[in-house]
């Protein structure tokens, strides 16, 4: 397996904890990579370093990322590459229905990086991508995480039409520490498109949404968050911990224990979500096929 | 026969890692599945698994060394 991506020396970082604890079979990964690499397609799970990777990829499945791989944010928790954009590959969405269907996927997860020098932001592109997966896997449930399209209608109403199952779109932290780690986003707008999809897509489609936790939030912060969520009806919750990719982004503040996870989840629960998955290595798409199947059997 | 094992890519972004701990000591029985390390990549501490049955013969780093894909990182005594 090769990397397009710079090395770099790891640099020692406070001492991991003990459920970071993930198997790797490299024959499984490498399979799934060459898979990928034979389609050109980007998933978020190597892009962002995920370290569910070992597990999801062994086991099949994966999350595309489009329109990448880089990004025009700089988000100080996120490690996706920053950097100028390249042209919009028309192609691209085909080769992830394709990839879909070689790898008989049930529930696909696209998302994308930012793409705010497009004049449709990358609205289309999900549009496409959407359509080709149900052209060629109809049975296959769509999930799209989204960027907030600085909170532009036009966009979320083309993405909305195309039809997708769940739409998610990150809260990724409270509001007083969301301009602290996201670049050119805001609380409000992602409240705002949240709130928009829910209001104008079909009742089956779930609204979804997922934050870290270690960047410095307080409990009666994350509990406002969760009001704010619960007003405007969004139906998924996942929460998990902070990783920090490296010693230039944002710097982890604690490892949260298991034990604050779980009264977050009854709290959630509580102001009546449908669905919240709260553990530390949750990640916003990681299982999403359980959580909609959880959800859909009740 | 002795089968050389080198150090996996763990991390799609990096080639260097901290080596964790050793979960085989020489002289012990190992079956293909038994995790026979741990790594620090940047996100998770990577349990690495054997390809083999074997005995362990000889580990080639220690606890804190850096190490990089490719590197030799035990040697396993198989049948």
């Amino acid at each position: 397996m090769t990397t397009k991506h710079q090395t770099s020396t790891p640099t020692k970082a406070p001492a991991k904890p003990n459920w970071l604890k993930v198997t790797y079979d490299q024959k499984k990964v490498d399979k799934m990579t060459d898979l990928l690499k034979g389609l050109k397609l980007n998933t978020v799970c190597a892009e962002a370093n995920c370290p569910n990777l070992g597990e999801c990829f062994g086991s099949g499945s994966a999350s595309f990322i489009i329109l990448g791989p880089n990004c025009t944010r700089a988000c100080r928790f996120c490690d996706i590459p920053h950097g100028h954009p390249k042209d919009v590959d028309l192609l691209e969405p085909l080769r992830v229905a394709q990839a879909t269907k070689k790898l008989g996927l049930t529930h696909v997860v696209i998302t994308s990086v930012d793409r705010d020098d497009l004049p449709d932001l990358g609205a289309d592109q999900f549009v496409r991508t959407i359509h080709a997966i149900k052209k060629l896997n109809p049975k296959t449930t769509i999930e799209v995480l989204t960027p907030d399209f600085q909170g532009r209608e036009d966009c979320l109403d083309k993405v909305i039409a195309a039809g997708p199952d769940v739409f998610n779109h990150n809260m990724e932290t409270v509001r007083r520490v969301t301009p602290l780690v996201r670049n050119r986003a805001t609380y409000d707008t992602s409240l705002h498109v949240l709130d928009y999809v829910k209001k104008h897509a079909p009742k089956t489609m779930y609204v979804k949404t997922g934050i870290m936790l270690g960047l410095g939030e307080k409990d009666e912060e994350v509990y406002q968050l969760m009001d704010d969520l619960r007003a405007i009806d969004v139906d998924f919750l996942t929460i998990g911990q902070y990783v920090q990719p490296g010693p230039k982004n944002y710097t982890l503040r604690e490892w949260v224990p298991m034990s604050r996870y779980q009264e977050y989840y009854k709290q959630a629960m509580k102001r009546g979500f449908k669905f919240v998955a709260s553990s530390p290595l949750v990640r916003s798409s990681y299982k999403a096929k359980e959580e909609l199947e959880a959800v859909e059997s009740k | 026969m002795i089968k050389e094992v080198h150090m996996p890519k763990l991390s799609p972004k990096s080639d260097e890692y901290f080596f964790g701990k050793w979960d085989k000591q020489p002289g012990d029985a190992v079956k293909t599945g038994d995790v026979l390390f741990e790594v620090e990549t940047e996100k998770a501490i990577s349990q690495v698994e054997s390809q083999e049955d074997g005995t362990l013969k000889a580990q080639e780093v220690a606890t804190g060394d850096t190490t990089k894909v490719g590197d030799l990182v035990a040697t396993i005594e198989v049948a």
